[in-house]
């Protein structure tokens, strides 16, 4: 006679969902410095050609992310991290580089923590955010 | 493709520093002031790259690749554009090498890779500045095009 496992008692019709993967909210958070740099453009249009290239960026970040996890790219838009940007260029400019600086530490660890075939591209996304608050400068 | 050993990917990493170094030395000479100096510091950041690569193959039991006595440039260099030009290759190449080695590499190793990766991506960001180049960012720095 067959042992009766509790498998095939109680997870026939319901298998437990997998664990979401680790980096299922760097694509969110990719998406939300993207839209922080278009909300700043947009308040601010004399920033637009330095904060358009940044947005870009963080847009391929998601993107390639998505692709690296097998999901799809959000296609509902990703509210800003910020509130609404600073009245002054200034301003603005350095709410983006406070951005950019948590959003590397957040990939800096993701890329210690990663398997050998996501390393390459989580480094790439700190450096790339390290660059971000070098052009914001 | 079979992924290089950590000693491997530190090897090409050492490889790497040797040519930057051998290129900042070309490069210095047609900077004058602020640049010439920002390229000194550059070139002091590589060769304690490769000094610390050096000592770390070496007490692991590595190879240690020769430095050689000049290596090709991608372009001559000439006046100030062509050598900002060529800082900014010099950094996008070596941050190319580090980042390959971040998935050879595991803790301590793989932090000072990426280290390396971010560091001189800031500094190709910085020569692009100075050369007036824009965007002065790229959005997957180290990464083969």
């Amino acid at each position: 006679m067959a042992p009766l496992t509790g498998c095939d008692l109680f997870d026939r019709d319901d298998q437990p969902a997998p664990p979401p993967d680790p980096l299922r909210p760097m694509v969110d958070e990719s998406l939300g410095l993207a839209a922080a740099h278009r909300a700043s453009a947009t308040a601010h249009p004399e920033l637009a050609d330095r904060l358009g290239p940044i947005a870009e960026a963080h847009t391929a970040h998601a993107t390639e992310l998505a692709r690296v996890i097998g999901v799809a790219v959000p296609s509902t838009p990703v509210a800003a991290p910020s509130t609404t940007p600073a009245a002054d260029p200034a301003g603005a400019l350095a709410a983006l580089r406070d951005l950019e600086k948590v959003g590397q530490r957040t990939a800096t660890a993701a890329c210690a923590a990663a398997p050998a075939e996501r390393a390459a591209l989580l480094g790439s996304i700190a450096a790339a955010r390290a660059t971000h608050q070098e052009a914001l400068k | 493709m079979r992924q290089p050993s950590a000693a491997e990917a530190l090897a090409t990493a050492l490889s790497a520093e040797y040519a930057a170094i051998y290129a900042y030395g070309r490069i210095g000479v047609r900077l004058t002031g602020a640049a010439r100096d920002t390229a000194r510091q550059a070139e002091a950041a590589h060769r304690r790259r490769r000094d610390a690569l050096v000592v770390q193959l070496s007490t692991g039991g590595g190879t240690v690749p020769p430095d050689r006595a000049g290596y090709a440039l991608p372009f001559p260099v000439t006046d100030r554009a062509s050598a900002l030009r060529l800082a900014v290759e010099v950094e996008e190449r070596t941050a190319a090498h580090w980042r390959a080695a971040l998935a050879s590499t595991t803790g301590a190793d793989r932090d000072q890779a990426l280290a390396a990766l971010v560091e001189y991506a800031v500094r190709a960001t910085r020569w692009r500045k100075t050369a007036g180049v824009t965007p002065p960012t790229v959005a997957f720095p180290g990464r083969p095009t």
